[in-house]
C-alpha cells in the first residue's frame, strides 16, 4: 500500500504540474495511526499530505458533490466503491466526465478508523476487532475500479463470500409482526443525525424532502413513526441507485443496520427489472431501471 | 471516608431507582452506549458501562430530551384551548456521569435557567435530578476536559461524586440532595479508608487561551475555507455533543386538535437558518461550520464566561470525516491573523 501511496502523490504532483487538475481529492492521515481521513488537496504543496493505507475507507465520491457546480478540474482517487459512485453520479448527470481525473486503485478491503477511533477513546465496551476488515468490507462485491484514467495495484477477488443476502432473507422470513418490531426497536434508536444521507453518493438531490418545510412532509419528532417515514423514504430513493458501499451503515453514530435495508432493495431491483447492479459500469446514456417506465415491468407486488 | 463496595453497586442502584429514575451508562444491545434507566436493564442483553471512559450518547437527553411536548391545544370555534401542558417533575437520578458532561449540565442552567428568562421545562427536570458524578483518573486518547478548564477529579453541578478505585466506590455528598439519596444507601455504605486514585497524564492537550478574543477577529479569515472543506454537514458532532442545546420548536396538528414540542435541531442543517422569505444567511456549509466553533469558542465564552466545549472528545471520535476540534483550536491559536 505504501508504494500506491507513493504512485498516488506521484501522479497527483504530475496532474498539478501539468495544469490537468484544480484539485484533487484523496485521504490525509489523521494524528493517530488508525485515523485516515479525505482530504482536498488544492496544489502541488498539498501533495505531500496525501496518503493511502489500510485505514483509507472513506468513500470520496460524495465529494464531487461540493464541485458539481463548478469549472474544477479535479483528480479523484477511487476505490471499488467510490468508483461506482463515480458512475452513479454520471448517470445522474451531476458532474461531467471531462471535469474528472480518475485514479483506480484495486482494492484488498480497508479497516474502519470510526471504528477505531471509538473503541481507542474509551466510548466502547473496549477494543474487540480493530484490527479486522471493515464490516462494509468483508461485504464487497466489487473491490476493483470500473471507471478510472490510470489503474493502481493488482486485481483483487471479492471479499463477500457466501450467501450475499443472508440476513435479507433471514428477515424476509420473519412473520410481519416481528419484522415490524425489529424494525421499529433498530430504527427507534435513530437520532436523526441525517449522517447516513450527507455520506450517501446516491443522496445527490439539492433539495430533500427532509428538509422541505412548506410542506413538512417528514416530522421532526424522534418518535418510532417519524423515524420510521424518514427510514422507509430514504430508502425507497436509494432503490436501483445504492452501491452498497455502506458507508450509511459505517457512520451511523447509533449502530442502525441500514445496509439490511438497502441490500433488501438491490435483491429486489435485481429480481423484478434486473439483472442489475447499481453503477456497475457507465454507458453514457445509461439509466437506472426504477428511473425508466417499460409497459411490461413487473407490478404484481403493488 | 464512605466507601460503596461493587459488589453492593445493583444493590444500590436498586434502591435508589425505589426512590428515582436512575440514568446512567448503558451499552443498550446492539445499539450505541448512552445514559438508560436502570429499570429497562435487561442482563441479557445490556452492558453497564461504569468502568469505561465514558458512553457516545451524553447523558443530555435525560435533563433536555430530544423530543419533547410542551402543550397541547384544541380548536374550539373561534378560540383555542390549551388542553395540557407537559412539564416533567419526576425525581430523576444521572448516575456515573464524567466531569465533562456534568460541566455541560452547568453550561445548560446558565443558558436556561440565567439571564432573565428561566424555561420552565428545564426547570422543572433539573430541580428534580440529583447528580451523581464519576470523577475521572484516565483520560482517553480525545479527552481534554483540562484544556478546556474543567477538573476531571471535581465534576461540577455534582451532588454526589464517585470515585472509583477498583473494586469500590468512595461516596462523597456535596449537597443537601445528595445527603438525601445517601440516606436512600446508607445501610450500604461502609467507612473505612482507601488510596485516591492517581490522575494519569492527557493525550490531548490544547492551548485556548486567547482563543476567544482571538476568533474576534477571525470571522473572515481563510482558515474557514480549509477546516470545514471535508465536513460534510451531518448533525453527529451536534448530537452526540453533551452542551450543544439548539432546539426548534413546532408542532403537529390532526383535525382541530394538536399539540407543540420542540426537539434538538443543529446548526450543522441548512434548514436550521432557512428564514421564511427563502434567504439563507448560513446556505454554505463553510458558514455553519464557522458558525459552530465560533459560538462554541467565542460567543457562548462571551456571553457566559466559559467556552461550550468541555472536551469529552466525542465528535471527534464520531465525525466521519475525522474533524477535530482539539485541532481546530490549535490551528486557531496559530493562525495568521495579521495578514
Amino acid at each position: 500500500m505504501k508504494e500506491i501511496g507513493n504512485k498516488i502523490r506521484e501522479i497527483a504532483s504530475r496532474l498539478f504540474n501539468d495544469g490537468q487538475v484544480d484539485i484533487f481529492i484523496a485521504w490525509r492521515k489523521g494524528n493517530v495511526d488508525y485515523q485516515t481521513k479525505p482530504y482536498i488537496a488544492k496544489s502541488i504543496e498539498d501533495v505531500n499530505n496525501i496518503v493511502f493505507d489500510e485505514y483509507s475507507i472513506h468513500v470520496l465520491s460524495n465529494y464531487l458533490l461540493k464541485f458539481r457546480d463548478g469549472k474544477e478540474k479535479i483528480g479523484i482517487v477511487v476505490k471499488g466503491c467510490d468508483s461506482r459512485g463515480i458512475v452513479r453520479l454520471l448517470e445522474d448527470q451531476q458532474i461531467e466526465r471531462e471535469r474528472l481525473y480518475i485514479i483506480g486503485v484495486c482494492c484488498p478491503g480497508m479497516k474502519d478508523p470510526l471504528k477505531a477511533m471509538k473503541d481507542h477513546s474509551g466510548l466502547t465496551e473496549q477494543i474487540e476487532t480493530t484490527d479486522g476488515l471493515a464490516a462494509k468490507c468483508l461485504a464487497c462485491i466489487e473491490p476493483n475500479p470500473v471507471i478510472y484514467d490510470e489503474i493502481l495495484g493488482e486485481p483483487q477477488e471479492p471479499n463477500q463470500k457466501g450467501e450475499r443476502f443472508a440476513q435479507v432473507i433471514e428477515i424476509e422470513n420473519m412473520s410481519p409482526d416481528e419484522r415490524y418490531k425489529f424494525f421499529e426497536s433498530t430504527l427507534s434508536q435513530c437520532i436523526r443525525c441525517y449522517a447516513c444521507r450527507q455520506v450517501c453518493v446516491a443522496c445527490n438531490c439539492r433539495g430533500c424532502i427532509f428538509d422541505e418545510m412548506k410542506p413538512q412532509w417528514v416530522g421532526r419528532e424522534t418518535s418510532v413513526s417519524d423515524n420510521l417515514m424518514y427510514h422507509l423514504v430514504k430508502a425507497s430513493h436509494m432503490a436501483g441507485r445504492c452501491i452498497e458501499c455502506g458507508e450509511c451503515e459505517r457512520v451511523c453514530p447509533v449502530n442502525i443496520p441500514l445496509m439490511l435495508i438497502n441490500q433488501k432493495l438491490i435483491k429486489d431491483v435485481n429480481e423484478f427489472f434486473g439483472p442489475y447492479e447499481a453503477g456497475m459500469q457507465y454507458i453514457e446514456g445509461a439509466i437506472p431501471p426504477l428511473s425508466v417506465y417499460k409497459e411490461d415491468d413487473p407490478d404484481n407486488f403493488i | 471516608m464512605q466507601i460503596l463496595d461493587k459488589k453492593r453497586l445493583e444493590n444500590a442502584l436498586d434502591k435508589l431507582a425505589g426512590t428515582a429514575e436512575v440514568f446512567l451508562p448503558v451499552k443498550k444491545g446492539t445499539a450505541q452506549s448512552g445514559f438508560y434507566s436502570w429499570k429497562t436493564f435487561d442482563k441479557e442483553q445490556d452492558t453497564l458501562m461504569l468502568d469505561a471512559l465514558n458512553v457516545l450518547l451524553p447523558p443530555k437527553n435525560v435533563l433536555f430530551p430530544q423530543t419533547e411536548k410542551m402543550y397541547s391545544f384544541k380548536e374550539e370555534g373561534e378560540g383555542i384551548e390549551i388542553t395540557g401542558t407537559y412539564e416533567d417533575s419526576k425525581a430523576t437520578i444521572i448516575f456515573g456521569t464524567r466531569a465533562c458532561d456534568a460541566a455541560a449540565i452547568e453550561r445548560f442552567d446558565d443558558v436556561f435557567l440565567t439571564r432573565g428568562y428561566e424555561d420552565t421545562l428545564y426547570k422543572s427536570r433539573r430541580e428534580n435530578t440529583v447528580i451523581i458524578a464519576n470523577a475521572c483518573y484516565e483520560p482517553g486518547q480525545n479527552c481534554f476536559c483540562t484544556s478546556m478548564g474543567i477538573n476531571p477529579t471535581d465534576p461540577a453541578a455534582a451532588d454526589v461524586i464517585i470515585r472509583d478505585t477498583g473494586d469500590a466506590y468512595i461516596w462523597e455528598a456535596l449537597s443537601s440532595k445528595g445527603e438525601k439519596v445517601t440516606g436512600t444507601i446508607s445501610g450500604l455504605l461502609e467507612s473505612r479508608e482507601v488510596k485516591l486514585p492517581e490522575l494519569k497524564s492527557f493525550n490531548t492537550i490544547v492551548d485556548y487561551n486567547g482563543v476567544a478574543e482571538k476568533l474576534k477577529n477571525m470571522f473572515e479569515h481563510p482558515i474557514w475555507d480549509r477546516l470545514s472543506q471535508t465536513c460534510q454537514s451531518c448533525g453527529i458532532c451536534t448530537y452526540v455533543c453533551p452542551s450543544c442545546y439548539c432546539f426548534d420548536i413546532q408542532v403537529k396538528t390532526r383535525g382541530n386538535q394538536g399539540y407543540r414540542f420542540r426537539c434538538w435541531d443543529s446548526c450543522m442543517y441548512s434548514e436550521y437558518t432557512q428564514m421564511a422569505g427563502g434567504h439563507n444567511p448560513r446556505g454554505d456549509v463553510k458558514e455553519r461550520f464557522r458558525n459552530r466553533f465560533l459560538h462554541k469558542l467565542e460567543f457562548f465564552n462571551e456571553r457566559y464566561g466559559k467556552p461550550l466545549c468541555t472536551g469529552c472528545g466525542r465528535c471527534i471520535a464520531a465525525c466521519p470525516a475525522g474533524i477535530s476540534i482539539a485541532e481546530i483550536i490549535s490551528e486557531i491559536k496559530e493562525a495568521d491573523t495579521d495578514a
